[in-house]
């Protein structure tokens, strides 16, 4: 499980032995139920998590509406990020799409490990560098692709998803109706798509 | 930087001192170790400081001014931010992945920046620790600021997304041009309008 945590982060900074022995010490081993809620709004986000296997999704309600934002699978960070880094109350939910096995870290114990390692804390700027760019990329995505665009660029990058996420939760996480998604999915059947574009 | 720019620019180095200073507390001498990576640029207003397709250079801190980013498209164009004394503002996609710009930063008014290189901001990290700390605390802020705006473009209403801004930044309002106020909220600019009169009527 920590190998793949290692290598995750050697994405970032090439850490030593013991470098990683140090934040390995920290970590916690969470083995969750399917849609266990791990954050709920209001609450400060504890932990920042990476996901060993499973799926989580983060979400807010708009009324009564459920909008996703975020999906996390095996190798990706997740949690309630703005609250783990500023403290303020989570506006978000965090929660198991599937039965799920994270790697967790505290805030507490994260801040006392940039204490004593400028290396972890250079790997702490980069990825949360890492978390910035995604959400600009995000948004400017959304800005210039219209619906289908949308849609095809997350199937071409995400074909596991498709498989793995109720149709409800992608059509909510791409920002279209449940019948859009339907309707598009169909075109996909008939006619792969054969366009590559690149998107930034 | 030359001896008559430091002197010229004392006050607003100063500013920088105290703002960095926020993050992570700089002594003189520690501060002063930075100058040297850091340019002082200046540009008239409406000017275009990055270009789409060009790779961005410079980290900005504006010193006193104000800039825009946006986004252009086929028939028009989106504000993403708008940034005034102390906030950063660059084509941020384009200087970490070192990939051409897709959105432009334009001046709105006579802008000073504090800017750093990609190469000087790498140089920074590596021989300043406490620049690491600085670093990571100004980006954890950047992605609190954008969750948060991102959060309430999705979840707020037009008219709450409106008095949420002038309350919280009445100074732009007579600073920036309407459009791009109503463009970086997503309100069309009549709606923008209308809802301008609307609070005026009230306070009367």
């Amino acid at each position: 499980m920590l190998d793949m945590l290692r290598q995750y982060v050697s994405g970032y900074v090439a850490l030593t032995n013991e470098e990683f022995t140090f934040l390995a010490d920290k970590i916690v081993v969470r083995n969750l139920d399917r849609k266990h809620q791990l954050v709920l709004a209001g609450e400060v986000e504890q932990y920042m998590n990476f996901v060993v296997k499973g799926l989580v999704r983060m979400y807010f309600y708009r009324g009564k509406t459920e909008v996703i934002t975020t999906i996390a699978k095996e190798g990706e960070l997740i949690g309630s990020s703005a609250s783990f880094l500023s403290g303020a109350p989570s506006s978000y939910y965090v929660e198991t799409l599937e039965p799920t096995v994270l790697l967790s870290l505290t805030r507490e114990d994260l801040d006392r490990i940039y204490q004593q390692s400028t290396r972890i804390e250079k790997l702490g700027r980069l990825m949360t560098t890492q978390f910035v760019l995604q959400k600009e990329e995000w948004e400017l995505g959304c800005m210039r692709l219209n619906t289908r665009e949308r849609f095809l660029r997350f199937v071409e990058n995400n074909p596991d998803l498709m498989q793995r996420v109720p149709q409800k939760y992608l059509a909510s996480y791409l920002n279209m109706k449940p019948e859009t998604f339907s309707r598009l999915k169909q075109l996909l059947r008939k006619r792969p798509p054969v366009t590559k574009t690149i998107y930034r | 930087m030359t001896r008559t720019s430091t002197t010229t620019y004392k006050v607003a180095l100063d500013k920088l001192h105290h703002y960095l200073s926020a993050y992570v507390p700089l002594s003189k001498q520690e501060f002063s170790q930075l100058l040297p990576y850091i340019e002082i640029r200046e540009y008239d207003k409406k000017v275009k400081v990055i270009r789409e397709g060009e790779i961005e250079r410079y980290l900005n801190i504006i010193s006193s001014g104000l800039a825009r980013k946006y986004l252009p498209l086929k028939n028009n164009e989106i504000t993403i931010q708008l940034a005034t004394e102390g906030h950063i503002i660059h084509s941020e996609l384009s200087f970490h992945n070192r990939i051409p710009s897709g959105s432009v930063v334009e001046t709105i008014e006579p802008t000073v920046f504090f800017s750093i290189s990609y190469d000087n901001l790498e140089q920074m990290y590596d021989q300043f620790p406490k620049i690491e700390r600085l670093g990571r605390l100004l980006i954890s802020e950047l992605f609190v600021k954008k969750d948060s705006r991102y959060f309430d473009q999705l979840n707020k209403n037009t008219r709450e997304r409106f008095l949420e801004y002038i309350r919280t930044h009445p100074q732009m309002m007579q600073r920036v041009p309407q459009k791009y106020i109503a463009s970086y909220l997503n309100i069309k600019p009549e709606t923008f309008s209308r809802l301008k009169h609307l609070i005026r009527s009230k306070r009367s």
